[in-house]
C-alpha cells in the first residue's frame, strides 16, 4: 500500500499550472511538494484564496489527503489520498458536497474549480455531486480567463463521451451570478454531478475536425434587462451568419442573486448580489468537435452588448481558425483523460497555436514528471496546420477502486 | 540546446518534439522558438540571466492560468472584416466551399 512505502515527493516550483499538477497528484498517487509559490510577490505571496479553497475541495472529494503549508503558504506537501468522491460522512450531506466559494475568492470564476474537478471525477470511487455557492460563485466568464458554466456544461462535458464516459453527467446551473464589483458578492449556485465512474477511460482517436456545421449558444442577463441578451445575440449572429446559417443562441434572463447583506442592523437581510450580462458560444463540427468562446461584461460596466456579442463571435471564428479536433481551454481535460487511459496510444489531432502554447509544453512535461510517456508529435500530413499528438495511456486509470 | 539554435522555419513539428522535453529551457521559451519569434542577438550569454530575472520579468497578465487567452478584439474585429480571411475559414464550415481542402 501507498502508505508503507512513502513515495518520494515529485518536486515542483511556481503557482502556475498549480491544478494541473494537483489533479494530477491525486489521479496517480505520487505526493508533491510546490515550492516558491508567489514567493517573490511583495504584496500577495503564497497561495491565494481560490487556491486554497480548491485544495479544500480536494481534500472533500478524497479520503486520507495529507496537505502541509509552509508558514507563509509559498511551500505546500500534498499527500493524494483515494478519491471517494461525495462520500456519506466526510463532508457530504445526503450524497451532495456543498462547496462554498467565499468572497476572496471571487478573482477566478467557478469553472476554474470545475474543471479540474471532473477531470478527477470519473476515476473516483463514487459519484461526485457537488454543489459550488457562496459569495465568490461566479458562473458566468470572467477577466481571469475563466469560461462561463454554459461554456462548461456544453464544450466541456461532451468531451467525456469520447472516452465511454457520459451517463449521468450533468452541470445545473440553480444561480447565476456575475463578475462582482468589489463589496459586492456574486452568489452564484452551481451544481455538478458526474455518475459515470469508470476503471480506465476509452482509448481517443480523434483526427478528422470536420467541418463546423452549427453554432448553439447562450446569452446570459443577471439582474440587468433581458433586452441586452437580444443585442447582444443579435450583433453575434451578425458576424457568423456569414459562415454558419445554423446559429442559435438561447437567452437566459434571471434576477440578480439576493445574498445574505451580514450587516449588523440586519441580520437575515439580503442584498443584491453582482449583475452583468455575457454571451457563451460553441461551435459543432460534423464530427462532433467543439469549440467555444466566452465573454462576459466586466464588472465596471461601460461596454454594450453589440460590443460583447461581437467580440465572442469573433473570438470564437479565432479559436475555428486555430484548427484542429479540440480547442485550447479543452485540451488539457482530453490530454489528461488520454494519459490516465488504457495501455493504448491515443491520437487527437491539435491546431499548431494550440500545442504550440506555453500551457501546453508544461502540461507535457508534468505529464512525464508523473511517470507518463511523453507525446509523440508528428504532422498529419504535408501542408496541414495541425499535427497529431499520440498519448500512451498508463493503464493505472481509477487509483482509488483499485486500492479500496 | 545548442543544435537548435540554427533553425529557420517556424513551426516544425520535429523541433517542438525535440525541445518539448528540453528541461533546460522554459516552456515560454519553447513556444517562442518554435514560432520562430525571437530575436536571436540577445540569446546565448543572457540566457542565464533571464532565468534568474524571469519572475520579475514576466508580463503581469501572464501571471496567472488562463483558459481564455486574451484577445486584442479591435485586431480581430479588422481580421474578419477582411474579406480574405472570412474567404480562407470557409472551408471549415458546411455551408463553405466543398471544394476546399479537408472534405467531409
Amino acid at each position: 500500500m501507498a502508505a508503507e512505502d512513502p513515495q518520494p515527493l515529485l518536486r515542483f516550483t511556481g503557482h502556475r499550472h498549480l491544478t494541473t499538477r494537483l489533479l494530477l497528484s491525486t489521479l496517480t498517487g505520487r505526493p508533491i511538494r510546490i515550492s516558491q509559490i508567489r514567493s517573490t510577490s511583495p504584496t500577495t505571496p503564497g497561495l491565494t484564496p481560490h487556491e486554497v479553497s480548491f485544495l479544500r475541495l480536494l481534500d472533500a472529494v478524497t479520503n486520507g489527503t495529507q496537505i502541509e503549508f509552509s508558514m507563509t503558504g509559498t511551500t505546500l506537501v500534498y499527500r493524494p489520498g483515494l478519491i471517494t468522491g461525495s462520500a456519506e460522512g466526510l463532508g457530504a450531506q445526503g450524497g451532495v458536497l456543498r462547496h462554498e466559494i467565499t468572497r476572496e475568492c471571487a478573482g477566478r470564476g467557478v469553472s476554474w474549480w470545475i474543471i479540474p474537478l471532473c477531470i478527477l471525477a470519473p476515476f473516483s470511487k463514487g459519484s461526485v455531486n457537488v454543489t459550488f455557492w457562496g459569495e465568490g460563485c461566479i458562473t458566468s466568464s470572467t477577466p481571469a480567463g475563466d469560461m462561463s458554466i454554459d461554456s462548461v456544461r456544453t464544450a466541456i462535458l461532451p468531451l467525456y463521451k469520447g472516452f465511454g464516459i457520459e451517463r449521468n453527467i450533468e452541470v445545473r446551473v440553480l444561480k447565476r451570478g456575475c463578475v462582482p464589483r468589489s463589496g459586492v458578492a456574486a452568489g452564484g449556485e452551481v451544481q455538478v454531478v458526474f455518475g459515470h465512474q469508470v476503471r480506465v477511460p476509452k482509448t481517443l482517436h480523434l483526427l478528422n475536425p470536420g467541418r463546423v456545421k452549427k453554432v448553439r449558444g447562450v446569452a446570459y442577463a443577471v439582474g440587468v434587462s433581458g433586452a441586452n441578451n437580444a443585442r447582444a445575440i443579435e450583433s453575434a449572429r451578425g458576424v457568423l451568419n456569414k459562415f454558419v446559417p445554423d446559429t442559435y443562441i438561447f437567452s437566459d434572463v434571471s434576477a440578480a442573486p439576493q445574498v445574505e447583506s451580514k450587516e449588523k442592523g440586519n441580520p437575515g437581510g439580503k442584498k443584491k448580489g453582482a449583475v452583468g450580462f455575457g454571451v457563451s458560444l460553441v461551435a459543432e463540427s460534423s464530427t462532433g468537435c467543439l469549440y467555444s468562446a466566452d465573454v462576459a461584461s466586466p464588472p465596471t460596466g461601460g461596454v454594450t452588448p453589440e460590443d460583447v456579442g461581437k467580440q465572442a463571435a469573433y473570438q470564437l471564428l479565432e479559436t475555428i481558425e486555430q484548427g484542429g479536433c479540440v480547442e485550447k481551454s479543452a485540451a488539457e481535460t482530453v490530454l489528461c483523460l488520454m494519459a490516465m487511459g488504457s495501455e493504448d496510444v491515443g491520437r487527437v489531432a491539435l491546431g499548431k497555436d494550440v500545442i504550440g502554447d506555453e500551457d501546453m509544453v508544461q502540461l507535457g512535461r508534468d505529464l512525464r514528471e508523473f511517470g507518463g510517456a511523453g507525446w509523440g508529435l508528428r504532422d498529419k500530413g504535408e501542408e496541414s496546420e495541425e499535427l497529431v499528438v499520440s498519448v500512451v495511456g498508463r493503464g493505472v486509470g481509477n487509483v482509488g477502486r483499485k486500492m479500496a | 540546446a545548442m543544435e537548435i539554435h540554427g533553425q529557420k522555419r517556424p513551426y516544425r513539428t520535429t523541433d517542438l518534439a525535440r525541445m518539448m522535453y528540453n528541461l533546460t529551457m522554459t516552456p515560454a521559451e519553447v513556444v517562442k522558438k518554435w514560432r520562430g519569434e525571437e530575436d536571436d542577438d540577445e540569446e546565448g550569454d543572457e540566457a542565464d540571466d533571464d532565468f534568474f530575472n524571469k519572475s520579475k520579468a514576466q508580463d503581469p497578465a501572464n501571471l496567472e492560468d488562463r483558459h481564455i487567452p486574451i484577445f486584442d478584439y479591435a485586431a480581430l474585429e479588422a481580421k474578419w472584416e477582411d474579406e480574405e480571411a472570412i474567404e480562407s475559414l470557409k472551408s471549415r464550415f458546411a455551408t463553405g466551399h466543398m471544394a476546399g481542402k479537408g472534405g467531409d
